[in-house]
């Protein structure tokens, strides 16, 4: 019934990666996405593809559920990958049938990027499979903290972007619900002349409308309930606190981006 | 800006120290009045209630009698209009103007919890949403640690601590929710109706928590419309017309079968009892006549072959596999015109089973066949939807359309039925349920129990010969859950198939033929009703409950045992059939002995 958004859903452990501050984990994970851009020669690919496997092996998930999270992430960058396959045309020719051909460059290319945004995928998976949605945005209201000074209610826009993340499941359960009731009344989005479809489309959204406005109001209610108030005066639950643990990682992830931006310097000087 | 105001008032005690020096009073309200529009009626009119520290106070009363607007009033959420509201011994509304601070201090000592667990959960990990009221208070991160496990330890959730709350049940939420409101340590507990939307044991659970939160001594508030959980308060109010209309023990108030009708509530099932024994009426148990009103229908329903059939039905979610199976193996023959309950606990199957009756999956294994039709061919598809109707959960939620008559109207359109005929139908399915006066009304201005009805209306336009219902009388009140009851037995009447998901036993054991229990995706018993409530130890296994009729006469029957008497009672099911069981077996004064002897909370 839940429509496929389990991509990188919290899976609750207590590995060292689980365990690093929220804040380095997030800073440090943005950096490896980043430099991924940097891939140009095997051998990078190489520690890249190592660096994440890793990654993913020392958070403890299982890789089967890991990958299983971004799945359809994956099938979509390996279908790009093939079209690449096809469409870049330098080096030697390997296989030619009519209009389509198939080269060396074609190939590299298509090995490349598909390798490189399968890894920064499987980077970006790792962050949010350990991090509770709270604790990204614990980590990102404290990052963000000295634009607070700047007058941007900080504490605000992550409260909003929390919220946001909390209601995505309910309201996707909501609608398959609803294009499921509206289905059994004969309405279809796939068939039928324009002004049918765009009924159809009507009679789902319309519903989904309503039921935010009255999550809304329910949230609202419950918001004051609870006393919430804005940011100013509240403690947290989870006390965000850089350890030895979080100097390791950082290290780490340091040598990482200095050992392949240096290969890459390599790759180009030969 | 609010750091000038002590935040942690638990610690300045600014709110209590007014108080002690007084009575018990938690909340007094003095000719309290309130109108959500400018004063042509009045959702809580002249209302004067005190609620001593201590007190277990449920709040009955039907749709729209101003039950919620009193929570919120209590909650310190709302001021009134008129009249003056003291909270935890602070003058928060003096008649003419809201004291914000007043306000702000009686809700650091006020938890509330409400109807729908998906609007008070506010973040993706129980142990975190448990922790987000104290964290507002300003609570030391020790303290607030603390807390957490310690509520979540009393609500019986403390292995999900890492859980993602969305994924758990309607009940394990609404403890949740209880254990969040509880972690800011409030001196008062208002529930609006939290177990509305739950199944029996989800709404058991919540009273359990109650129960032991009373004896510690917390103040509790509990609105609801279930007259069984009224039982055990010390104190039950009775709203009508936002008036309050009684206010005395549960036994003052629950024992007049005529009143509570009258106030569009239902008696608990001893009262009724004790009132049939007495012969001065079934005490509004049975179904009315309504039977006798067929629905039109112009179909002349020469189907050679009609009904339901499942054969060998698997079904599984393709969610990475996580899930599992949620049917598996299921056979049933569901000749036309039959009226078949499913029943079974929440991720039983029974959903999933609607679905696939009603085209909205396709089985792994097996085949459905809706009127012979296989449930798989896209071909037929149009033509199976005239055939089978589904009413969801909350199907209210599916009404989109301006007018009623409009959204009434949605469905026979796409049949492609023509104008002429569509007008037809909608004209007679909203006679048929009595909402003609509203044709032409926005189905979004409507009270809950009217929208379910033209989302029900809707569905029956299509004219469906087989009718699936998801939880019909969820969230209802017993005025709205009697009068769907009613509908249902009309359709059946009619000769509609009606496969019924439910979690009443009572609606079970009142309405249907037959009764398909599912546990884990598999059948495991198969019967009429009387047949399959009597092995109750195994419904109780798999948590489902028996009718209050079938309970009370094991319940008979053990204190007669106890008396050296052996009675057979049989396994009546519906309060009339444990009349008669009674009359037969001659018991008639032991059982009104064994009425006034146990009280209004027998179980």
């Amino acid at each position: 019934m839940a429509i496929g958004i389990g991509f990188g859903r919290y899976c609750p452990g207590d590995s060292p990666i689980h365990r690093l501050d929220p804040r380095c984990k997030a800073v440090c994970v943005l950096a490896l996405m980043v430099t991924t851009f940097a891939i140009t020669t095997a051998g990078q690919l190489a520690i890249a593809v190592a660096g994440a496997l890793g990654l993913v092996m020392a958070t403890g998930v299982p890789l089967r559920r890991t990958l299983d999270s971004v799945r359809p992430v994956l099938l979509f960058i390996l279908v790009i990958g093939l079209l690449d396959l096809f469409f870049v045309s330098t080096g030697e020719t390997l296989l030619a049938a009519g209009p389509v051909r198939v080269t060396t460059g074609g190939v590299w290319t298509a090995v490349l990027y598909t390798c490189r945004f399968a890894v920064l995928v499987l980077y970006g998976a790792t962050l949010l499979l350990t991090t509770t949605p709270t604790a990204l945005t614990d980590a990102f209201e404290s990052l963000l903290s000295p634009l607070a000074r700047l007058g941007l209610h900080v504490h605000e826009i992550s409260m909003v972007l929390s919220l946001a993340l909390r209601f995505v499941p309910t309201l996707a359960d909501e609608c398959s619900a609803i294009m499921d009731a509206q289905a059994a009344r004969g309405s279809s989005l796939a068939n039928g002349g324009p002004t049918q479809r765009l009924r159809a489309f009507v009679a789902v959204l319309m519903p989904m409308f309503a039921g935010a406005l009255r999550h809304a109001s329910g949230l609202s209610r419950a918001l004051d309930a609870r006393c919430y108030e804005g940011g100013s005066g509240r403690t947290h639950y989870h006390v965000l606190r850089l350890g030895r643990r979080d100097a390791w990682f950082s290290v780490a992830t340091l040598a990482y981006v200095a050992v392949l931006l240096a290969l890459g310097m390599v790759g180009a000087g030969v | 800006m609010g750091e000038e105001v002590g935040r942690d008032v638990r610690d300045d005690g600014s709110g209590r120290d007014d108080r002690s020096g007084r009575d018990d009073v938690v909340v007094r309200l003095e000719g309290v009045r309130l109108t959500y529009d400018e004063g042509s009626t009045w959702a809580l009119d002249d209302v004067t209630l005190e609620v001593q520290a201590g007190e277990r106070i449920c709040v009955l009363g039907a749709n729209g009698s101003g039950k919620s607007t009193l929570a919120s009033v209590i909650c310190g959420l709302l001021a009134p209009d008129e009249g003056t509201v003291e909270l935890m011994g602070e003058m928060a509304f003096d008649g003419h103007s809201a004291d914000a601070d007043a306000y702000r201090h009686a809700r650091h000592h006020i938890g509330l919890v409400f109807q729908n667990p998906d609007d008070q959960i506010v973040t993706t990990v129980v142990a975190d949403d448990v922790a987000f009221g104290p964290e507002n208070l300003g609570v030391e991160p020790a303290q607030i640690a603390r807390r957490v496990d310690r509520e979540l330890a009393r609500v019986a959730m403390g292995d999900y601590a890492d859980a993602d709350p969305s994924r758990l049940s309607g009940g394990q939420q609404q403890r949740i929710a209880i254990a969040g409101a509880l972690a800011m340590e409030p001196d008062m507990l208002v529930l609006d109706e939290p177990g509305a939307l739950l199944d029996v044991r989800g709404r058991r659970g919540i009273m359990h928590v109650m129960d032991g939160l009373s004896e510690t001594g917390t103040t509790i508030v509990h609105v609801t419309h279930f007259m069984d959980e009224a039982l055990a308060a010390t104190r039950v109010i009775v709203l009508d017309h936002g008036r309050i209309v009684a206010d005395g023990t549960p036994d003052q108030v629950l024992r007049s079968p005529s009143r509570l009708a009258a106030l569009g509530l239902e008696a608990p099932f001893v009262v009724r009892l004790a009132d049939a024994l007495d012969g001065t009426g079934t005490g509004g148990d049975e179904t009315s006549g309504a039977g006798d009103e067929a629905v039109p229908r112009d179909r002349d329903g020469a189907y050679r072959e009609s009904g339901v059939r499942l054969d060998r039905v698997s079904f599984s979610y393709a969610d990475g596999g996580t899930r599992g199976r949620a049917l598996s193996d299921v056979s049933a023959d569901i000749p036309a015109g039959q009226l078949v309950a499913i029943c079974g606990q929440t991720g039983s199957g029974k959903s999933t089973l609607a679905r696939l009756v009603c085209a909205l999956g396709t089985p792994d294994d097996g085949r459905v066949l809706v009127d012979g039709i296989d449930v798989t061919d896209r071909g037929r598809r149009m033509e199976l939807r005239g055939h089978v109707g589904y009413v969801m959960q909350r199907p209210e939620r599916q009404l989109f359309a301006d007018t009623v008559s409009a959204d009434v109207a949605y469905g026979p359109t796409n049949l492609g039925l023509s104008d002429e005929e569509v007008r037809r139908r909608v004209d007679e399915v909203l006679d048929f349920l009595g909402l003609t006066e509203l044709a032409g009304r926005s189905p979004f201005d409507l009270s809950g129990g009217q929208r379910r009805l033209v989302a029900l209306a809707g569905v029956l336009a299509m004219g469906p010969d087989v009718l699936v219902l998801d939880e019909p009388t969820a969230g209802l009140d017993p005025r709205g859950r009697r009068h769907l009851r009613d509908i249902v037995h009309a359709l059946h009447a009619s000769g509609t198939t009606i496969l019924m998901v439910t979690h009443s036993m009572d609606d079970v054991a009142r309405l249907a033929d037959r009764m398909l229990v599912l546990d884990a995706g598999r059948v495991v018993a198969d019967g009429s009703p009387a047949e399959v409530f009597s092995h109750g130890d195994e419904l109780q296994r798999i948590g489902l409950g028996v009718p209050d009729a079938l309970a009370w006469a094991r319940h008979l029957e053990a204190s007669a045992h106890r008396g050296g008497l052996e009675l057979g009672l049989g396994e009546p099911i519906t309060l009339g059939g444990l009349v008669a069981a009674i009359d037969r077996a001659g018991c008639h004064d032991l059982a009104r002995r064994t009425l006034v002897e146990g009280g209004l909370a027998w179980r």
